[in-house]
């Protein structure tokens, strides 16, 4: 990695909220409306998204609390899945740029030190539903809205809200 | 919302639901007086005439001659949600409407989608989206000895406990389209209520024939799960994260996909008394 470039990017804080747990970070992007669950190595790494820690610096500290092998790649696998979830500041260079970080690979490497892949970082998303969603039926008039597809139709008896398609452009209960 | 107003209403009711005050106005008393039955569980007559949501009902009554069509109507402030023949239409509506409107905005509650159990003193909590076998659940829970919490949500409170939300039920069945609406004390089930503490959340589905082996959730993907099904999840992200953080705090979160109900019941009542660790050890 060149050394000119081994400075962690700076972590996004605006239209987040962030909820800490003992080991993991929730984090709900309220620009995009998706809720993320960072695991205890990507949480340690998107921690130290401050613009001044070196990878190696999160690199030794992943090895330090969790035991994983001293390897700048895990940090950059961490960077990439952050990155791509929208949590880095924009216009930040992610370090792991031009570096080989395919899960396969890390997932290996951990493998072989001793089954250390339930360490490997992990970010699970979701898009947080509509309100509507949450009913237990739609209407006809909703669902032509497209909103609670998959719902039961309380006015059509035995029909289902469905997903539109391209050529229909509306959601209907059939 | 001028015009609406200049019609003749003659029947109007106003309530305080979780923090929201909310009117039902009709064109006659009678279906006013239809229309109580459906308000959400937690409302209170209020004083006043100042609200924050008004429904405006319009009962279009019996047919009067040939071509000639009187529709009901249901109006949500000034936008119209319904413009039917049949009266069973604006009921629902209204119904789900006002369920949905308090569930999203409630002040001091976070709501979730989910059936809820009691069981010795502690809430067993079965979030899912419609159709994913809810009610079924609780159903069989309860016929297994649990207390009658909720069937359409879970309320939480601050601290993260689960009050009860009694309404009618919907009970779905192959030999019939629409499913049958049952209050619950009709039953004879035992209702809940108090609030009770969390004890165990399963996350799962129906497939016919699935094995229970049910995994263990980490604190943060058991609120993640419980976030998928929360309705206030854009309107308050930061209250229902921190609702649901402390909802789980001493709960076991299990996530697997079940047969049968009846067949896995005892062992759910048998993990939210000893705190999920039977059914987490079977799963290994």
């Amino acid at each position: 990695m060149n050394p000119a470039r081994t400075l962690m990017p700076l972590a996004r804080t605006e239209e987040l909220v962030v909820e800490q747990l003992p080991d993991e970070t929730l984090v709900y992007d309220l620009k995009r409306h998706k809720a993320h669950c960072l695991n205890h190595t990507s949480s340690l790494v998107w921690q130290h998204c401050d613009g001044r820690t070196t990878t190696a610096q999160v690199a030794r500290l992943l090895e330090e609390k969790w035991g994983l092998p001293r390897d700048e790649r895990i940090v950059a696998f961490a960077l990439e899945r952050l990155r791509r979830a929208r949590l880095l500041a924009d216009g930040t260079h992610a370090p792991g740029d031009g570096i080989s970080t395919s899960r396969r690979e890390l997932v290996r490497k951990l493998a072989a030190v001793g089954g250390l892949t339930m360490l490997l970082p992990v970010i699970t998303s979701l898009k947080s539903p509509l309100a509507a969603a949450q009913a237990s039926t739609t209407t006809s008039a909703q669902c032509n809205l497209c909103i609670g597809v998959g719902l039961p139709c309380s006015d059509r008896p035995g029909k289902v809200c469905t997903a539109n398609t391209p050529t229909q452009g509306k959601c209907r209960c059939v | 919302m001028d015009k609406l107003d200049r019609l003749g209403w003659t029947a109007a009711v106003c309530f305080v639901c979780h923090g929201l005050r909310i009117g039902v106005r009709a064109n006659t008393p009678k279906v006013l007086d239809q229309l109580l039955e459906l308000l959400p569980p937690g409302a209170k007559p209020a004083r006043g005439r100042r609200v924050q949501r008004l429904y405006s009902v319009i009962a279009g009554g019996a047919k009067r001659g040939p071509g000639i069509r009187r529709f009901n109507m249901l109006y949500v402030d000034e936008v119209r949600l319904v413009r039917s023949t049949e009266w069973e239409r604006v009921r629902t509506a209204l119904e789900m409407d006002l369920q949905l409107y308090v569930a999203e905005f409630a002040r001091r509650r976070v709501f979730v989608h989910a059936g809820v159990v009691g069981w010795r003193g502690r809430a067993i909590v079965i979030p899912g989206r419609s159709l994913s076998g809810k009610t079924t659940l609780v159903r069989a829970l309860v016929d297994a000895g649990a207390t009658y919490q909720s069937d359409e949500y879970a309320v939480l409170d601050s601290r993260g406990r689960v009050h009860p939300y009694v309404t009618k039920m919907s009970l779905r069945d192959s030999t019939r389209a629409q499913p049958e609406k049952v209050h619950p004390e009709t039953l004879d089930w035992e209702v809940g209520v108090r609030p009770l503490p969390i004890g165990l959340v399963v996350v799962t589905s129906h497939r016919s024939g699935a094995r229970w082996r049910p995994r263990r959730l980490s604190a943060g993907r058991a609120v993640m799960e419980l976030l998928a099904h929360t309705v206030s999840a854009r309107w308050q992200p930061e209250r229902a994260l921190a609702t649901l953080r402390l909802a789980i705090a001493n709960a076991k979160v299990i996530k697997g996909t079940r047969g049968e109900a009846e067949e896995i019941a005892d062992a759910l009542l048998s993990a939210a008394a000893d705190g999920g660790e039977r059914v987490a050890a079977s799963a290994v």
